[in-house]
Parts: structure tokens; sequence; C-alpha cells
């Protein structure tokens, strides 16, 4: 059920849940017995309950909490109209009740709370936006996700492949001082923040030699669409902000896979699988990867999840038109409707991912077994 | 106290936690002297007033690391941001391992529902983006104490503290020493404070050098975007300032590569000491690296 499934189900006794097995599953007989006849079905089964409980109480969370922020969007918002229109007659009280109305924003908390959930789950609609105020907050969201998504699936999955086969061999040749340097180095690099790679880059790469642009994620004299100057602008103001995500996340995955790696080496099928003369890129191919990538493998889904959160700093760095680059200006203004609906889609995502991980992984490594 | 003594006299014997902690030691060292170092800077007078030194002025023997954008020191500067940070570290790491260490032993070694309830509670804690929240608090404190501030970081970083020490009690637990503690009816409190505590203090520690970086970087990263609590200078405020003051197209790297340095050398050493208790610690890790 958590993230750590891998590392927590395998323990077998140890783990607490198999003593929940008690009164809850006194439904009725016919029931009980089916489910005992269906392990699989009734695992799936508890683990989505779980799951819609984990979302719903996240959701909730949040709601609280933003809108424990004091501040008065609907106020600033008409002061903003005021300022900007030249519309210099006092917004009557009714102008202000048709706001509040149409952001959800009348009556207690409690009001607001059922309103947002009506409006989430029911007409699945996160209602209208106040950065831009007549699109809804889905519009505006789904404008930045594509450039988001874009550079953190690419960088996400190009650090882990990188770092999963550095890792593998940082491991296999363990007493090699090229891998020991690596490891090292990798202990120094994998916790610096991407920002301070990212900094470092554009000072260099960008302000002192020019080979990239510092900001933005195409040349603004570009008309977006699909033709080559465009998708090179793409791809050239991309490398930057990629790169430094590259570089940590790459090392940081060189370190985990290298423990994997060095906890299975001593193992007794290793051993046998050399003495049957196989070569060693065999044994590693063959025996030692396939034993020690499944964590590598949650780890990777689990941080797809977190990619739709976007990575606030480098995209406020890069000036990368991104959900993260969102973020920040409609908290701001105290968007609601789009700061929710950046969390929760983040939220939903991460819950998913964790859930599929945890259906998924005994199917792909026989020695987990279903205990919750 | 043997414990203790045993466990400097080993320190030799491993040297990445040997390094750590020299490191870490270092730097905390740097931080500490900063008033003697602004003192000094200073002769007498505020280094970080305004028009203390040139605009811009490059490294030299009067500004060993150069002036930003108002002629303030640099240097100065960065001790006193090191220090705020090192103090959010402890306090923030503090905080958030005590909370993680009360949840993980209760929930893990009462086990049942309370630990279901406070195993999902951390798990929700984990899958709630924290980085948001973080932002929208600083829309409500313009001006907070550093104590208050290290409040918040704790709260949204004593998850990844629980669980790592919550997945060592569940295999402590187990132990036939905690049995014999049961059959001769020792307390609960007594159990885990003379039992389990022990010997999860390396986990403990680890735990603590996690929350300390995150924490840490909390506060850094919301000084980065320009939207930390006013009133702390810490070493994100530092390079805020020097981004959106233009130091990088001035080509002034001294006072953003400073920080980003001393932060890096800082994690450096907790990672260093993080991964060194690990293996000193952990029998399977031991057995085949023969660290």
């Amino acid at each position: 059920m958590s993230i750590d499934a891998a590392a927590t189900t395998q323990e077998g006794p140890e783990n607490p849940a198999g003593t929940v097995e008690g009164p809850e599953l006194v439904i009725a007989g016919g029931v009980r017995g089916w489910l005992a006849m269906h392990p699989l079905l009734t695992y799936a089964l508890r683990r989505f309950v779980l799951y819609i409980f984990t979302l719903w109480a996240a959701i909730s969370a949040t709601f609280v909490f933003f809108h424990l922020i004091p501040g008065d969007p609907i106020g600033a918002y008409i002061q903003n109209l005021q300022t900007n229109h030249i519309y210099n007659v006092s917004a009557s009280q009714q102008v202000v009740a048709h706001y509040r109305a149409v952001f959800g924003l009348n009556g207690s908390l409690l009001q607001q709370y059922v309103h947002y959930l009506y409006q989430l789950v029911i007409k699945q609609d996160l209602g209208p936006s106040l950065i831009n105020y007549p699109d809804s907050a889905q519009k505006v969201i789904g404008a930045a996700l594509p450039w988001t998504i874009g550079l953190l699936l690419i960088s996400t999955i190009i650090a882990w492949v990188l770092g999963v086969l550095m890792g593998a061999l940082a491991g296999w040749r363990r007493e090699n001082p090229i891998s020991e340097v690596a490891t090292y180095v990798s202990v120094a690099v994998s916790h610096i923040p991407f920002y301070f790679i990212g900094l470092m880059l554009v000072f260099f790469l960008s302000f002192k030699l020019g080979y990239f642009p510092s900001g933005y994620a195409y040349d603004a004299n570009l008309k977006a669409g699909f033709t080559w100057s465009f998708i090179s602008s793409v791809i050239n103001h991309g490398v930057l902000p990629a790169l430094s995500i590259v570089v940590v996340g790459a090392l940081g995955n060189l370190l985990g896979m290298r423990q994997q790696m060095v906890m299975v080496l001593g193992e007794d099928y290793l051993s046998f699988a050399h003495a049957k003369g196989l070569r060693p890129w065999k044994v590693l191919r063959r025996y030692a990867i396939p034993n020690c990538y499944l964590p590598q493998v949650t780890g990777l889904l689990i941080s797809f999840g977190f990619i739709f959160n976007g990575n606030v700093l480098i995209e406020q760095l890069f000036n990368y038109p991104g959900v993260g680059h969102l973020l920040v200006a409609a908290i701001g203004q105290l968007d609601y409707n789009t700061v929710m609906g950046i969390t929760n889609m983040s939220i939903f995502v991460v819950l998913t991912a964790v859930f599929i991980v945890d259906l998924i992984l005994p199917l792909l490594d026989p020695r987990i077994k279903y205990s919750r | 106290m043997r414990r203790v003594l045993g466990f400097f006299g080993g320190l030799w014997r491993k040297p990445k936690l040997f390094i750590g902690l020299v490191l870490l030691l270092l730097v905390v060292l740097f931080g500490a002297l900063h008033t003697p170092i602004v003192h000094w800077i200073g002769h007498g007078t505020d280094p970080m007033s305004i028009g203390f030194g040139g605009r811009w002025e490059q490294p030299s023997s009067t500004h060993l690391l150069g002036t930003d954008a108002v002629g303030r020191d640099v240097l100065a500067l960065l001790v006193t941001g090191l220090w705020t940070s090192l103090k959010i570290g402890l306090l923030a790491g503090v905080l958030s391992t005590v909370i993680g260490v009360i949840v993980a032993f209760y929930a893990a070694y009462r086990g049942g529902w309370l630990d279901n309830v406070l195993a999902t509670v951390t798990d929700l804690f984990l899958v709630i983006p924290s980085f948001p929240l973080l932002i929208a608090f600083s829309g409500f404190a313009k001006k907070v104490s550093l104590f208050e501030v290290g409040v918040i970081l704790a709260v949204f970083s004593w998850a990844g503290a629980a669980r790592v020490i919550r997945s060592q009690v569940l295999s402590l637990r187990t132990r036939p020493y905690i049995d014999l503690a049961r059959v001769t009816k020792s307390r609960d409190f007594e159990i885990i404070t003379t039992e389990l505590l022990p010997n999860m203090l390396p986990y403990i520690a680890l735990g603590l050098a996690l929350a300390a970086i995150g924490s840490i970087f909390g506060l850094v990263g919301l000084e980065l975007i320009g939207l930390g609590p006013s009133g702390l200078v810490d070493l994100g405020l530092l390079i805020n300032t020097a981004v959106t003051g233009g130091a990088l197209s001035l080509g002034a790297w001294p006072i953003f590569v400073a920080p980003i340095g001393l932060i890096t050398i800082l994690f450096f050493a907790l990672n260093l000491i993080n991964v060194g208790l690990d293996e000193a610690y952990n029998p399977r890790l031991r057995k085949v690296a023969g660290a």
C-alpha cells in the first residue's frame, strides 16, 4: 500500500498487514467464502478502497490548507479591473456576489468544500481560472502541461536509463577505481538541487559562451507549428533545463542501482552462473540485473507521477512556460481553482501510479506476495 | 558511554562517515564564526550596509569574494546566510525527526489498526506535493520568526523520517531480546526507551540528516523564487538577489557560485554521513560491501 511496497511486502511475517485478517472479513458466509477463493481480487479490491480513501483525504487536506490562506481574491481581482480598465464606478454588492458565486466562494468553508467536490467529481470541472478569467482552469493548465511533460518526461527517462546502466556497471565492477570515483561523485552531486546545476549551466553555456538561449521555451519571433525552425528552436531552448535534470537524476539513479547491485553480488545463484562458465557479461545481463532493477522501476513510475507537479524552480529559472511557472503565478493571485487543479492533478497521478505499481509489482517479481 | 567512545574509536575505519563528519564540522565552524568574520571584514562598520564598497566589485584583498549590486560585502553576507540556513536545518531537522520517531515508534511497536492509520497518514504526507503548500504558506507569512519557519518546514518533512524509522522498528521488534524484555513484564515505554531506541540511533541520525537536507533546501527553494518569508537572510536569498540583480550577465560569479558551493559541500557532508551510517550499521550491506 505504500510507496516502498517492494521493501515491505517482502518481509512477510513482519508485515503488520497480516494481522488485519480479523473481524473485517466477517460479512456474509457466501461473500467471505468467495473472497477467500479469490485472494488476488480481494487484494485488488482492498487496495482500491484504500486508494479512493487516500485520494479523497489528500484532496480535502489541500483544499482546507489553501482556503485557510487569508486574502480576498475577488476583491483583488475587481480592484485590478478598476485600475486597468478605467472602470471607475465602485463595484456593487451584486458584482462581488456574482464573482463569488462563479468561483464557488459563497457560504461557509464547508459549503465551499461541498461545492468544490460536486464540481470536481460530478461535473469533472476545475472551475474558472482567475489568472486568465473567462478561461477555465483546465484550459489554462492544459496550455502549460505539454511543455512540462515534454521537458520533464524526456529528461526523466534519459536520466533513468543512463543512471541504471551506469549504476549496474558501478556495482558490478565495484573495485574498479573508475566506479569508486563515480560513486563519490554521485554522492556529492545527487543531492545538489537541479536549480544549482541549471544556474551554473546557464552562466557558462549561455551567458559566457553563448551556445544556448537562456530562457523561455522557443524563439519568440517564430510562430508555433510543425516547421523545422520551430522544432529546432524548441529543442535548442530545452537542452539546458533538460541537462540540469539529467545530470542530477542520472547520478541519483546510479547510486540507487549500485546499492541494489551490491546487495545481490553475494548471492549463490551468481556464483553458480559463474561456475557454469557463463561469460561475465551474460551473468550481469541475465542473472544480476533482472534481480535488482525492480525498485528502480517503481521509482521511475512514481517519479512520472511527480512530473505533473512541474518543476517550479527549473521553470522559474529558465522562464519556461510550464505548470510550475503557472503555479507560482496562480498562487500570487490566490487563484484557488488553478492552484488546486494543479495540486489535485499531481496527487491523482502520483496516487494512481503508486496504486498501479502495487498491483503490477507481484507480476514483475514472483517473490512478492499479495499481503494486503 | 562506552557505546559513544566505541563509535568515535571506530570512526577511522569508516572513511565515508569520517570525511562526512569532518566536512560538516568545518562548515558549521565557518557558520558559527560569522560574528568575528563579519567584524573582521567591517573594521567597525557594518559590511552588510548599502554602499560599504563599490558596486559589483571583483574579488580583491579588501573584499575576498567581491561585492553585490549595492556594495555589500559578499563574504559577510555568505557567513550570515550560512548560519541562518544551518539553524533552520538543525531546528526543522530535529523537530521533524522527533515527530517521525514518535509516530514511527508508537505505530510500528503497537501494530494493529493504529499502525495502519498512522502509516496511511505518513503516506498521505508523502504524496501531497509540499512545495506548492510551502509557496502558499509564504503568502500569509510575510513576517515570521526563524522558529515558526522551522515548525512549518518540519510539518512537511517529518513523513520521510518516519518511514525510514518505521521500517526499522518493524524488523527490530521481533528480535529475541525484545521478546525477553516483554516476558520480564517491562512496560512498553521502558522497552522503547531502553531496548529499541539505543539500537535505532544510527537510523534516527540518518533520518535527521535527510530531514535537515530537506528543510534547508525547502527554505532555499522558497527564497530562490523570491517567495521566502521576509526578514530571514539565508543562502537562497543571496542567490536570488544575485540572479534578479543581473549577476549572470555581468559575470559577477562569486556572489552565486560561493553560496552554491557552500550548500553543495554541506549536502555532500550530510549525504556522506548518511551513506556511511548505512554501510556501518546495515549488516546486509556490510557483508557484501566489506565496508
